[in-house]
């Protein structure tokens, strides 16, 4: 049940998140008014 | 973002990460359990439980301008995406009357679209010199 497309607004989430030496919360909306690049990969520890 | 959790991002930055990139990321680590961000963005495979290798250019209106999908065994070229945000950084400043060509980079033609161009872009732009 995608619901990402191009030229449609980007679907909005939260989630937990290690960020700069702490654990935190990121939320998608935290970053309105920004170009965002969001980066889905495999696995930690994995080779490429 | 992958579906290891935040703790094991953490471990990844400090024992391979920060050694490969000689700083520690200057990014968030997000951590997608269960693939549920990965799903609303149609790159999580359920049968392994791994999100692919998902790209996406969100603009600041949070309107998804690009995205790229691989497969795990290939890994992206990053030049690529920072190229792709330049050019939809510089469309969006002139307001779309302007459009960049394939190849473009900053500093490169740009073409107006208007009826004048039907047709005659060969005239204006040369895939092989003006990028």
């Amino acid at each position: 049940m995608s619901s990402a497309k191009v030229g449609a607004k980007a679907p909005e989430f939260e989630a937990p998140a290690y960020y700069k030496g702490g654990f935190t919360t990121v939320k998608l909306s935290d970053f309105q008014g920004k170009w965002v690049m969001l980066c889905f990969y495999p696995g930690d520890f994995t080779f490429v | 973002m992958s579906v290891d959790s935040q703790f094991v991002h953490k471990v990844w930055n400090d024992q391979e990460l920060s050694k490969m990139a000689k700083k520690d990321i200057p990014f968030y680590m997000a951590s997608d359990g269960g693939g549920n961000i990965g799903s609303l963005y149609g790159v999580y495979d359920p049968e392994d439980g791994v999100d692919y290798r998902g790209r996406f250019i969100i603009d600041p209106d949070g309107v998804i301008q690009a995205m790229e999908v691989l497969t795990p065994p290939v890994g992206r070229k990053f030049n690529e995406t920072v190229r792709q945000i330049q050019a939809y950084q510089y469309v969006r400043a002139a307001k779309g009357t302007e459009a960049c060509p394939a190849g473009w980079e900053p500093g490169k033609k740009t073409l107006k679209p208007a009826p004048e161009l039907v047709g005659n872009v060969w005239k204006v732009w040369d895939p092989f010199t003006d990028h």
